[in-house]
């Protein structure tokens, strides 16, 4: 029984976790894609550009980490 | 080599699919190798101080002479620095930046080297996915952004974060509220935690297809026709390697940028 539980556990923290790589994958994507666009259209801003599609992704990701913890914690 | 793995003791090669540890710290928590007083050193210390001295020897090396025409190690160093005064500290805090790009410096320097032990072979091992170093560094760039925001702005910085001027009257607290908790408590967990998980992630690939690859091929004997499977993760763990490779880079550099970014929210606040 008590065996039971854990795995239970285990298993639902890994569903949780994929949970929350979801919104991050799609927002990633929208910031990564419309920085390719960006920089398509304006050649010469690709280096501001790619600093703040960086910035972009790296807020973005904060979600999918908080969920990639709360994995290791329950 | 293969037999003094942490993995080859526990795989069955005959059984299973995959080489992995009964439990994820055994890959992280390294043994003891002797002890100074009651401090027990461990690989992990070791690798620290070899960091730190590889990051001293760079740039006292480097730039020792100060030549005007550099040699070809001097204009690497001074490129390493150049880009993280100009592009990370001017760029996004301003001209009063070149007073943080020391600290910037320092610390891209030093983790760029820690994300590195990742994939150099014979260490293998990312300082930066034990949490004590991301935690520290993150402390130390909140420690940093928050005196300087009290110091530039006296207490109107925190009055500005938890009752912002700019939102409509009725959302204030609510907007402030969300502020207050992502500025001083999300910021600093999420700086830490995405170096640390990011290298946590990679070296657990690496060494699982790397490590399970190399088991199933030694014991061919007993793996028989299975040592197939082996060969084919030790493919994909190059695949990996490589990847690992621009990881380990971009972590060292968006640690340093996020920290850039948040020493500039606290030096001009207001935008």
């Amino acid at each position: 029984m008590e065996g039971s539980i854990e795995v239970l556990k285990g298993g639902l923290a890994l569903m949780g976790y994929g949970l929350a790589a979801v919104g991050p994958g799609i927002g990633i994507g929208i910031v990564v894609g419309n920085a390719i666009t960006a920089m398509a259209r304006q050649p010469e801003m690709a280096g501001t550009v790619r600093t703040t599609m960086f910035l972009g992704i790296a807020f973005t990701e904060a979600l999918a980490l908080i969920g990639f913890v709360l994995f290791f914690i329950a | 080599m293969v037999e003094q793995m942490i993995l080859a003791s526990e795989c069955d090669v005959a059984n299973e699919v995959i080489c992995a540890p009964a439990d994820v710290k055994e890959l992280f928590e390294l043994p003891t190798i002797f002890y100074i007083g009651d401090i027990a050193i461990t690989r992990t210390i070791i690798l620290i101080f070899l960091a730190a001295f590889i990051v001293i020897a760079l740039l006292y090396f480097g730039l020792r002479k100060g030549s005007v025409i550099p040699s070809k190690f001097q204009a690497v160093v001074e490129s390493l620095v150049q880009f993280v005064r100009k592009d990370v500290a001017e760029d996004i805090i301003g001209p009063e930046g070149v007073r943080y790009a020391p600290y910037l410096t320092a610390m891209f320097l030093f983790l760029l080297v820690g994300n590195l032990f990742e994939i150099t072979p014979l260490i293998n091992f990312p300082i930066t996915s034990r949490m004590a170093i991301p935690a520290f560094l993150a402390i130390v760039t909140w420690l940093i952004f928050v005196i300087v925001g009290f110091y530039k702005n006296g207490f109107s910085y925190f009055l500005d974060i938890v009752w912002p001027k700019s939102v409509p009257i009725g959302l204030r607290w609510l907007v402030g509220l969300i502020e207050l908790f992502s500025v001083f408590l999300l910021r600093p967990l999420t700086l830490a935690v995405r170096l640390f998980a990011n290298l946590v992630a990679g070296h657990l690939m690496l060494t699982l297809l790397l490590g399970s690859g190399a088991i199933f091929i030694w014991n061919f004997a007993d793996a028989g026709a299975k040592s197939l499977v082996g060969v084919a993760w030790f493919a994909f763990g190059l695949g990996i390697y490589l990847f690992e490779i621009v990881v380990a880079v971009l972590q060292a550099y968006i640690f340093t940028l996020l920290s850039a970014v948040y020493i500039q929210s606290s030096v001009h606040p207001e935008h």
